[in-house]
């Protein structure tokens, strides 16, 4: 994942907190415009999808999607595409073996489609830890992590963990298990933490560069904040 | 989406047109939902406003609008929501009560019942709903030999007579029973047909049709606008392998406290798709309300409830059935062989040592996921005559279990004191004669039976019981259950709210009597009680009395260990935050389509 320095900065960040402190509705499409902040762009554009999905063609959409200014217009627009090509229904229609290919190659959805084809053979933590460890390829290993996070997280009947025992695993060594705890720790915030707006952008200025799967786990939190 | 509410609403539109107006007023005699009233089981629930659509998923299509002649679910997932009886489980209680009747009363022989039907209430196309209505689907439908009716064998008295049906007037009528049989309340729950529809396609009643024509009536193809029912919705739209559209009957005859008349939603809407996978994915994606989740998709869900607003139910609550392994007191039986054997099987003690055994914490993990609880009992733990629930977090009653808990040693200890112990060395426990003791369990090939097996034989193993467990093809398995010739058989049987239903399996000469067939020649006194119970249960009205009668019944079944309960897999299912009263969905029943939640009682929040 590229980063921009400048996204550090997070002036964009100030104005949209002043915004929320002052208790003004808050303005996705400037911040999906503006702001530099990779997880706060992302958490406004996962909420514009269906309104880009109303507001451009395929053709705007597919350059948006390579094109955009910012991380969170690139976001909006590809999941819009995705959402219009049918989503995950339209990839598990496809063999293992090519999803596989296209995982390697990169692509999220396909590792993700692969994983949900495959769930019958993760239903214990232990697997799917395992598969982890086992995966050398990154959007697996994400693909498994946000699996493994629905067993970490709160309600779950095997598996869960504790908010500070993911504090400790969002922050180490294997990427599937950051990505884990990340999915379970958005869990734990939605239902019982108290952060606003303001404060939620702050913590993901304090972590993007250093803990990218804490601040994924902060983005989560902020796209349903910014949701409501 | 908007294409689809427009859709929705010229449905309903059509359906008003089509059914008229409904009711001027409440009628006097409508059916109240206790809906939020205090000391009730709705008391948590909440007053819904009407309008809106709810959405499900099916994996099948319905084969026919015809309940009567309905053999599969997928139809009467939706002739249940089109017809009603004159009794009911109440959906989340599970007692008996009124439906289209408003009353009965029970003969002081008990052997005639007399119900008093509501008065006042119509068919959807406004016709009234009376006693013709109810002769006709007993008389001539149900107990017709024309009709290829599903429910005349549920009918059936245990003199093989079948209850007579008479009218008395208008909105009364009477079935008188041969011989007393509590169980026949439920029964006579049946759906009702409406005869100024239907009385045209039975040839008994209509010579100049020819015979079974009925069967043929109210098919896929026909106008819908033909059909009438009287419960809360009318399939008004179908299109094959896409959707079934049901809208609101105006003249359902139930309502809420407030006076509002039910259902709440407008229309329900059933999309029909490939496979359970892609129900899943409309869920996600928002497109159908509610979902049953397989134990599969509870990681993928539950991180995204909180984000997207549904929740993820997860009952604690046991579906309905039994999961059990029987230990053969019969081996060798019929061949005069494995005398021994079989007298260490028939040692209760031996049996308690396997019940010990079971570690059905770790099956619960493993196999189910989480989603099971502990077993003990023959009757379902949804049943109201269920003696247990307690185990589960009541209290509904104290606690009448008798559970055998996971206990490695005290196994040990039992099967030493039965004189099962390693008499030669070899790191396996023998008869009490010196001869090897071997156990086979056999179970069809089934993932969560084969993996429960696995750890039965695993923890036997572990104490030195010299266990093996094998597949066979289910064929071989039910000749081996009914013909007394397999070793530890590890199966499943359905279950229901009468236990009476279980006297096939629990009754000494039953004909699932298979842990003990010699039973129903040489009952012991245990024997004799049960079957004694099973009589003094269904002969009886008093349910309080009928509870205690089974609650003895259960007890004792679960001190002999015929069959050995294990686990019972709960159900759980998925829906938007936006659907009110969704948390709260009738027990017997899978959400997984539409059965499960009280559609009649749920309503769109965002209204």
């Amino acid at each position: 994942m590229k980063r921009n320095c400048l996204r550090a900065l997070g002036l964009t960040s100030c104005v949209v907190a002043l915004f929320s402190l002052l208790g003004m509705a808050v303005d996705l499409g400037g911040i999906v415009a503006n702001e530099l902040i990779e997880e706060i762009s992302n958490a406004a554009g996962l909420n514009l999808i269906d309104q880009y999905i109303a507001d451009y063609t395929v053709e705007e959409l597919t350059d948006l999607a390579a094109n955009g200014l910012t991380s969170g217009i690139k976001l909006a627009a590809d999941r819009a595409l995705f959402k219009l090509n049918g989503g995950l229904l339209a990839l598990i229609e496809m063999d293992n073996e090519a999803l596989l290919a296209l995982a390697a190659a990169g692509d999220q959805d396909a590792a993700d489609a692969y994983v949900f084809n495959g769930k019958g053979d993760y239903k214990k933590v232990e697997v799917v830890e395992a598969a982890i460890a086992a995966t050398e390829s990154d959007t697996l290993a994400i693909a498994l992590g946000t699996l493994l996070g629905g067993f970490y997280g709160p309600g779950s009947p095997v598996g869960q963990k504790t908010e500070a025992e993911l504090l400790d695993l969002v922050v180490g060594d294997s990427l599937g298990l950051r990505v884990a705890a990340a999915t379970a720790l958005t869990t734990y915030w939605i239902l019982g933490s108290d952060l606003t707006i303001p404060q939620v952008e702050a913590a993901i200025l304090g972590v993007t560069l250093v803990y990218p799967e804490k601040a994924l786990a902060y983005q989560g939190l902020l796209t349903y904040l910014y949701s409501l | 989406m908007k294409n689809a509410l427009i859709l929705a609403s010229l449905l309903v539109l059509t359906s008003l047109v089509v059914f008229g107006q409904g009711y001027d007023e409440q009628p006097a005699d409508s059916l109240v939902y206790p809906i939020g009233v205090a000391g009730t089981v709705y008391e948590d629930m909440e007053l819904g406003v009407r309008g809106g659509t709810l959405t499900y998923a099916s994996i099948e299509d319905p084969k026919g609008w015809n309940n009567h002649t309905a053999h599969e679910t997928s139809t009467t997932a939706f002739t249940n929501r089109m017809l009603r009886g004159l009794v009911r489980n109440d959906h989340i209680s599970l007692a008996i009560e009124p439906d289209l009747a408003k009353s009965w009363e029970i003969s002081d022989d008990s052997l005639v019942i007399t119900f008093h039907l509501r008065e006042g209430i119509l068919w959807s196309d406004g016709t009234p709903i009376t006693a013709d209505d109810v002769l006709f689907t007993f008389n001539d439908v149900i107990l017709n030999t024309d009709v290829d009716c599903n429910s005349r064998d549920g009918m059936l008295l245990p003199d093989d007579t079948y209850p007579v049906c008479e009218k008395v007037d208008d909105y009364t009528v009477t079935f008188t029973m041969s011989t007393i049989f509590r169980p026949a309340l439920n029964q006579l729950g049946f759906n009702i047909m409406p005869k100024h529809k239907l009385a045209q396609y039975v040839h008994k009643l209509n010579p100049a049709v020819p015979v079974g024509t009925f069967n043929e009536t109210w098919t896929l193809d026909m106008d819908l606008t033909e059909l009438v029912g009287c419960g809360p919705f009318i399939v008004t739209d179908y299109q094959p392998n896409v959707s079934v559209t049901m809208s609101r009957n105006p003249y359902y005859y139930a309502y809420d406290p407030a006076g509002t008349q039910l259902p709440y939603y407008d229309s329900e809407v059933t999309a029909i798709v490939t496979n359970s996978d892609v129900s899943m994915l409309k869920f996600r994606n928002g497109e159908i309300d509610v979902y049953g989740l397989r134990a599969e998709d509870i990681a993928i869900l539950l991180p995204e409830g909180a984000r997207k607003g549904f929740q993820v139910l997860i009952s604690d609550a046991p579906a309905f059935g039994t999961t059990w392994f029987l230990v053969n007191m019969d081996i060798g039986l019929a061949e005069g062989t494995d005398a021994e054997k079989r007298e260490v099987y028939r040692n209760v003690k031996f049996r308690e040592a396997m019940a010990h055994c079971i570690d059905k914490e770790t099956m619960v993990r493993n196999v189910f996921n989480g989603l099971a609880g502990a077993q003990w009992s023959p009757v379902s733990v949804p049943s109201p005559f269920y003696a247990g629930r307690d185990y589960y977090g009541g209290p509904i009653t104290e606690n009448n279990a008798v559970a055998f808990e996971y206990d490695p040693a005290k196994a040990v200890s039992l099967l030493d004191e039965i004189g099962v112990v390693d008499a030669d060395g070899d790191g396996w426990r023998d008869l009490p004669s010196g001869d090897p003791l071997t156990i086979e369990i056999n179970t069809n090939d089934n993932t969560i039976r084969t993996a429960s097996c696995l750890i039965l034989v695993d923890d036997w193993r572990a104490i030195g019981v010299n266990a093996t467990f094998q597949v066979v093809d289910f064929n071989t398995l039910v000749d081996r259950l009914f013909g007394a010739s397999g070793d530890f058989i590890y199966l499943g049987l359905t279950g229901g709210n009468e236990p009476n239903s279980g006297a096939n399996v629990y009754n000494s000469c039953g004909s699932l009597h298979a842990y003990r067939y010699s039973a129903c020649d040489e009952p012991d006194e245990i024997d004799l009680r049960i079957d004694e119970l099973l009589g003094l249960g269904a002969g009886t009205f008093d349910l309080d009395e009928a509870f205690g009668y089974y609650t003895e019944y259960q007890q004792l079944l679960s001190r002999q260990l015929g069959y050995i309960y294990t686990v019972v897999p709960t159900f759980q299912y998925g829906y938007y935050d936006y659907v009110g009263n969704a948390f709260k969905s009738q027990p017997d029943r899978t959400p997984s389509r539409y059965t499960g939640l009280l559609g009649e009682l749920c309503f769109d929040k965002r209204l």
